[in-house]
């Protein structure tokens, strides 16, 4: 029963090495899925090209989806996995930095060295800046560590948050995914992009 | 078009089928309920007096008795090197390092086998292996060890054989009549266990 | 034109490129008990960095302290193996299609010049507001999704949400 390295079944350095196995199928399939361009990235917010927004949230849903399986049918324990905790202001903040990140540089830090990685001279420059990025957040800590700590609740869950049972919250996620895909093909259409 | 049709089906269908289902029905109780009525039937939870007798004099280090009754009872009178988890208090946290472990024979004792079952099914429940039940209880254990029947002299062999062990059993754990613990049947002092690390939470995050 | 939508053709499907990449994080949450991430990677580097350039400094701040008591070996976490290995398949995939070349990609209306500029501009933002929102796009928003975290939720919505605020006043460099 999953997850092998909390149950023991995998050891610590085993992990490392699905790490490893793991990284090179996410870079694979950022790389061929189109991540490594940042136009293409960028496009979602233009309209011309909306394939973050698919490949993000059908890679969300498969998850989301997988895992309630594997626990209905006892294969993984979902009370040993991680789950992101919860701090509301600077998730907020952060995330609306990131966002502004995103749109000045054209990339997350994901698919910047995945980019980086078929000789994108841009991504290693944003590379570079992320290293500053985090470089300042670290010498300057003392200054919002009472922010960056503020407003912990824990490790919730939005369906917990919003009193719905993990499937209906599942089901939900999936419609509006399905429906902002049926948007986004629509944008392609109504804003394309002359040239490539 | 039309693969996105089929794509937007599935996982709709997906999503009804998890939806529709009560969430992680397998976390709190491992065996389905015909599993457990089955081992429950097959009486392979049972330890017979003897063996716990025997186990006792050797002193298996790798063999503990958890008595199960009240904590006053316990302390009226209790199995040598027995520890008290009251039926009431089995859940505790501090406990479970006792009940869920996989180096030790856990035996569960009551009076009669009532409340050492009702423990030991919810211990089995949970997915918890290694504990089982004394058979017939305190009862049947002052019947068989403490105060042994002789056989009649028509007996087989072996009963003559178990005789014998009972009787010497007796004696090696104070013998005679069921007595208090003011007869040197103190109740020992909680055997240290080194609770393994409770399974945590993957570490991750960014 | 034709070259271009041949060209747009050996890219993978969205949504079957969304489902692999969901089976990814699948297998990871099943193996390893926890999602994708980057930015964790970044940052168990710089600290490393700082440990071996000036351990005095990094003794005597909060920040690295409060790492390094958790981390032992900052370099040996999972992160950093699973970034090492998206760096191999990001290479292998971009051989596989002909896609590997040195360039600085930007829209035609902007120069190469201006593209680093902003593109660095925004890895400072993005690598700051990882640290403070705890993960990025992959760690925080993908994964925290995945498990239905709803701090993942929220950021999720932060950074979309931001980034479409404004990308009206940035749509030169893209368009």
């Amino acid at each position: 029963m999953g997850p092998l390295v909390i149950n023991e079944i995998i050891s610590a350095n085993t992990n490392l090495l699905i790490a490893f196995l793991i990284g090179i199928g996410f870079g694979f399939v950022l790389e061929s899925s189109g991540f490594s361009s940042s136009r293409k990235l960028a496009g979602v917010f233009y309209g011309y090209d909306t394939v973050v927004l698919k490949v993000f949230f059908t890679a969300a849903i498969t998850a989301m989806i997988g895992l309630l399986f594997m626990s209905l049918f006892g294969w993984i324990d979902l009370d040993l996995i991680y789950i992101n905790p919860t701090y509301v202001p600077s998730a907020i903040a952060g995330g609306a930095i990131m966002g502004a990140g995103f749109i000045f540089g054209g990339f997350c830090p994901g698919t910047s060295f995945c980019s980086a990685a078929i000789g994108k001279i841009d991504a290693i420059v944003f590379i570079g800046g992320l290293f500053i990025g985090i470089l300042i957040f670290a010498e300057g800590y003392s200054l919002w560590e009472g922010f960056y700590k503020a407003g912990f609740k824990g490790i919730p869950k939005l369906s917990e948050s919003l009193g719905l049972t993990d499937g209906l919250l599942a089901f939900g996620v999936i419609i509006a995914a399905i429906g902002m895909f049926y948007v986004g093909e629509w944008a392609e259409k109504k804003f394309p992009r002359e040239e490539y | 078009m039309n693969s996105r049709v089929i794509f937007s089906l599935v996982f709709v269908g997906l999503g009804l089928i998890i939806a529709a289902t009560p969430s992680n029905t397998t976390k709190a109780y491992k065996l389905t309920a015909e599993e457990l009525l089955e081992e429950a039937y097959s009486r392979n939870q049972y330890i017979s007096p003897d063996e716990v007798a025997d186990l006792l004099i050797n002193k298996d280090p790798a063999f503990l008795l958890i008595d199960v009754r009240d904590q006053d009872e316990y302390e009226k009178y209790s199995l040598p090197n027995s520890i008290n988890i009251p039926l009431t208090n089995l859940l505790a946290e501090e406990w479970e390092a006792y009940l869920d472990q996989d180096i030790r024979l856990n035996v569960f004792y009551s009076n009669g086998s009532l409340k050492a079952n009702e423990a030991w099914m919810i211990t089995r429940q949970l997915g918890y292996e290694n504990n089982y039940v004394l058979e017939g209880g305190l009862n049947y254990w002052a019947e068989t060890i403490m105060n042994p029947e002789k056989p009649s002299s028509t007996s087989p062999n072996e009963e003559f054989a178990k005789y014998d062990f009972r009787k010497g059993a007796s004696m090696a754990l104070g013998g005679g009549a069921l007595v208090g613990s003011a007869g040197g049947n103190k109740p020992s002092a909680k055997p240290k266990i080194a609770s393994r690390p409770k399974k945590k939470r993957a570490a991750g995050g960014c | 034109m034709k070259n271009n939508v041949d060209r747009s053709k050996k890219y993978l499907n969205p949504y079957l490129g969304g489902i692999l990449l969901g089976l990814v994080l699948l297998a990871a949450n099943y193996m390893s008990g926890r999602g994708l991430g980057a930015s964790g990677a970044l940052k168990s580097t710089i600290i490393s960095s700082v440990n071996a350039i000036a351990p005095d400094h990094a003794e005597n701040s909060a920040y690295y302290n409060e790492y390094n008591s958790t981390h032992p070996e900052p370099l040996k976490t999972w992160l950093v193996f699973q970034m090492l290995g998206l760096i191999v398949g990001g290479f292998l995939s971009g051989a596989i299609a002909g896609r590997l070349k040195f360039k600085v990609e930007h829209s035609p209306k902007i120069t190469s010049k201006r593209r680093l500029i902003f593109a660095l501009i925004g890895g400072v933002l993005f690598g700051f507001g990882s640290q403070l929102g705890r993960g990025c796009t992959s760690g925080s928003a993908l994964s925290g999704m995945a498990v239905m975290s709803l701090g993942g939720f929220i950021t999720m919505a932060a950074i979309f949400g931001t980034a479409f605020m404004l990308a009206y006043f940035l749509r030169k460099n893209w368009i």
